[in-house]
């Protein structure tokens, strides 16, 4: 028995030893352990505010912050950093943006990504100064517009943010989900999906037509209004503009388009792919214009083709126009995609199609555009000499 | 000569009974840590401190200790250096702790620890028991180093992080995998048999009786039938 | 479904990618020591699933509710290791009692398995770097075991075919079975990538 007790005595006095020794060690080496840890996960803020002092983590749940925000960090001088994951090219990737008590962006940087970066890498010491005002107008890269503007969003989203953590309001919405909201706004019943229409009419003081993908009805768009009719183009709706958008929806609504058999044209200009005749005598053409790599109208050299949409009054004047699908090159040509560009052509006839704002750095592309348009004019001379 | 001096004591484990490859303890720390130099290095120190300040402490405390209950004392003792030397890693060399990651811990269990509190600390006194954990620590720190130079400038092309220029275009990438460690290994332990020209007790067999653990459970090695060959 | 499909893969990477004994080196000295023969390494094998599962499951809930709450993270490596050695001696006297068909099979490994680095290993890992809940935890241990076992069996089945073979002077023996090793591990390394594409 004695033998015993001294065997588990031994044991637990071995053991209590140890243990004080360890409480001792660990009472010297924790602080230090605890200072390094948070120094390393410290070490992104300060990358993108290297004046950042006491860094304090929000609590996200307590604000309504951009979805794509992360984590928000507050620091003592009325700064914040945000880490933000957003979506580029293909997947997602992380970013660190500080935004310092003017909301101002001191740095911004990616920490983890999947996609490879080439000259975007360092897109964030351009965007570095920004503020909510500049933040669009900071160029982004070309070859890599796809990630390069998910990387400014995500800046955008974090100055938004510092507003909101201060107390302040922004809209951060995109121009499409503004227009969205608003068609929305107009038309509850479409359930916030529309498509644009393709306007073959020619309507007064409407700048677009929107239809409700479900059939709930039209949104007629007249500066900065938006008028809701129904699927015969009556406006439920009081408004002093209800004449207007209902003789303009009535025709917009009752024009339908036939198909004319262009093979018996035989001076029908290549580009012209197809051709439609509306009821009121209005034409319509689907093209194919010679986009970077391919020259000239023979479309011979491998290239990538435009394609385009365009109506046009019998007596030669563009109704409405829109680049239906293009494969130029990403952040150039790739401009014939954008309303700014092709809406230029609407109410232009043969004589004044020319005057346009060509797509800077993109020469080529401007001409099989303009070169398509042109044959517009001459397609409606040969329908009509041959009708 | 004599075969106890004091300085045969601390050069048997540099060579002739390097416990890595003539003893053939701590295999799983050797093969693991063993990648990169760096880390062979930490690895090796960081034994070979646990080693010597353990064996100190258990000399010291061998004629207290009670026979019944050694083995559980001596794990303690071990298991409560090792967690000291974790703790001043993890405070004063951040990188090395996480580069080491669990096998830091896992020094806890390397057998040489238990092996010389065992063979020789629980039978000597303190000053050649800290010498023979030193002697011990650094056959083991030297054969980590000779394991991890090989396979880190031959499969990574570089020393202790520093590119070597001609070799990182031709690295051999197998080497610090995992079945390079073994295969660097064996080779290893056929070179040091060879150099010794067999002076070294060669391992015929890895058995029971190697294991340190055999001093705490003879029961075992007498009733299975794996007994040492040679 | 996904709690179900998260636990297929900790165990099939525990079995086949992250093999504790050809990938992350840890238990090799019984890999090497006893397994020689194929009952011996079935033997061992399962008392290293046994003891492994059996730990994990002291372990987890005593790191979570005692050293956690009260602060004494530090004392993790001395509680595991003496967890594992009283764990060790329960089970070697409960198998004796009670079921000692199976304690004259096993029992002679059970000693043995106190200080196997890998029983140690894993109980660490799961609360530490891997941070896996209970359930996981239990999977990850039966996963690691099972892995043992495999890797054992695999290995005795190589080891018998070298006793015949003509092998140098220097590399008879321990070095032999090392480069044998090698090669068996060099065989998983074929499992590498094959978690990922599990569910794809």
């Amino acid at each position: 028995m004695n033998k015993h007790m001294k065997s588990v005595i031994s044991l637990t006095a071995i053991c209590a030893a140890v243990s004080l020794l360890l409480a001792v060690t660990n009472y010297v080496t924790a602080p230090i352990i605890e200072k390094q840890q948070s120094a390393a996960a410290n070490e992104a803020l300060y990358q993108v505010m290297p004046d950042g002092e006491d860094f304090q983590a929000v609590d996200l749940t307590k604000y309504e912050l951009p979805d794509s925000i992360t984590e928000a960090y507050s620091e003592k001088n009325g700064g914040y950093v945000f880490k933000i994951t957003t979506t580029g090219y293909s997947s997602g990737f992380i970013i660190m943006c500080g935004v310092d008590a003017s909301g101002t962006v001191t740095g911004a940087t990616y920490i983890a990504s999947s996609e490879t970066l080439g000259e975007e890498a360092t897109y964030g010491e351009k965007l570095k100064g920004a503020t909510l005002d500049t933040v669009e107008s900071v160029e982004t890269v070309s070859g890599a517009t796809k990630t390069t503007s998910a990387y400014r969003n995500a800046v955008k989203d974090s100055l938004g943010a510092a507003v909101i953590l201060g107390g302040g309001s922004v809209d951060l919405r995109s121009d499409e989900e503004i227009l969205n909201d608003n068609l929305s706004a107009a038309l509850p019943s479409a359930e916030g999906k529309f498509t644009s229409v393709f306007i073959t009419e020619e309507l007064t003081d409407i700048n677009s037509v929107y239809k409700a993908e479900n059939g709930a009805g039209y949104v007629f768009v007249s500066g900065e209004s938006f008028i809701a009719t129904d699927n015969e183009g009556n406006v439920t709706s009081e408004t002093k503009l209800k004449d207007t958008v209902e003789t303009n929806a009535k025709k917009l609504i009752a024009s339908t388009l036939t198909e004319i058999d262009i093979s018996g044209y035989a001076d029908m200009p290549s580009q012209v792919q197809k051709a439609y005749k509306t009821a009121s005598g209005n034409y319509v053409f689907d093209l194919r214009a010679a986009g970077y790599g391919i020259n000239g109208d023979k479309y011979t050299a491998s290239g990538e083709y435009i394609y385009i949409k365009v109506s046009a009054t019998a007596d030669g004047k563009i109704i409405a126009c829109e680049t239906v699908s293009q494969k130029e090159s990403d952040g150039i040509g790739s401009a014939c995609a954008d309303s700014s560009f092709y809406t230029q052509f609407n109410g232009k006839t043969a004589d004044t199609y020319k005057d346009i704002d060509a797509i800077s750095g993109a020469t080529v592309t401007t001409n099989g555009y303009t070169t398509a348009i042109s044959k517009v004019f001459e397609a409606i001379n040969i329908l009509k000499g041959g009708a | 000569m004599n075969k106890n001096s004091n300085m045969s004591i601390f050069l048997k484990g540099l060579l002739l009974e390097n416990p890595v490859f003539v003893l053939i303890l701590g295999t799983c720390p050797t093969l693991a840590t063993s990648t990169t130099v760096i880390g062979a290095l930490g690895m090796g120190l960081a034994a070979t401190a646990v080693l010597i300040c353990s064996n100190a402490v258990i000399s010291l405390l061998r004629k207290v200790i009670p026979d019944s209950v050694r083995i559980p004392c001596y794990i303690v003792i071990i298991a409560g250096f090792v967690t000291i030397v974790q703790m001043i890693i993890h405070a004063y060399l951040p990188e090395l702790y996480d580069l080491l990651g669990v096998y830091l811990a896992l020094i806890t269990v390397n057998c040489i620890i238990l092996g010389r509190a065992e063979m020789f600390a629980g039978k000597n006194s303190v000053g050649k028991s800290a010498l023979d954990g030193a002697g011990m620590g650094l056959g083991f720190t030297l054969a980590l180093l000779c394991m991890a130079t090989v396979r880190e400038v031959l499969g990574a092309g570089s020393f202790a992080g520093i590119e070597i220029p001609f070799l990182s275009r031709f690295k051999i990438e197998y080497l610090t995998k995992a079945p390079g460690g073994f295969m660097v290994y064996g080779i290893l332990i056929a070179v040091v048999y060879k150099l010794t020209h067999g002076k070294a007790p060669k391992k015929k067999e890895f058995s029971c009786a190697g294991c340190p653990s055999a001093g705490f459970c003879n029961a075992a090695c007498e009733n299975t039938p794996v007994k040492e060959e040679n | 479904m996904d709690t179900f499909r998260s636990l297929i893969i900790i165990l099939m990477s525990s079995v086949l990618v992250n093999n504790y004994v050809l990938s992350r080196f840890l238990g090799i000295c019984p890999f090497l020591g006893v397994s020689k023969k194929l009952n011996q390494a079935t033997g061992m094998g399962i008392s290293v699933i046994f003891v492994m599962v059996m730990a994990t499951a002291v372990t987890w809930p005593l790191q979570h509710f005692v050293l956690d709450k009260f602060g004494l993270g530090y004392m993790q490596t001395i509680v595991f290791i003496l967890v594992i050695a009283v764990l060790v001696q329960f089970i070697e006297m409960a198998l004796k009692k009670f079921i000692p068909s199976l304690h004259k099979s096993l029992g002679v490994y059970l000693p043995l398995i106190t200080t196997n680095c890998a029983v140690l290993g894993v109980t660490i890992e799961n609360v530490s770097e891997m941070n896996y809940n209970f359930v996981e935890s239990i999977v990850n241990s039966l996963g690691c075991g099972l892995g043992f076992l495999l890797a054992m069996v695999l290995f005795s089945g190589v080891r018998s075919k070298i006793e015949e073979s003509e092998i140098p002077e220097s590399f008879r023996g321990l070095p032999a079975t090392l480069i044998a090793a090698s090669f068996v591990s060099l065989a998983f390394f074929g499992f590498a990538g094959i978690v990922d594409n599990l569910f794809a």
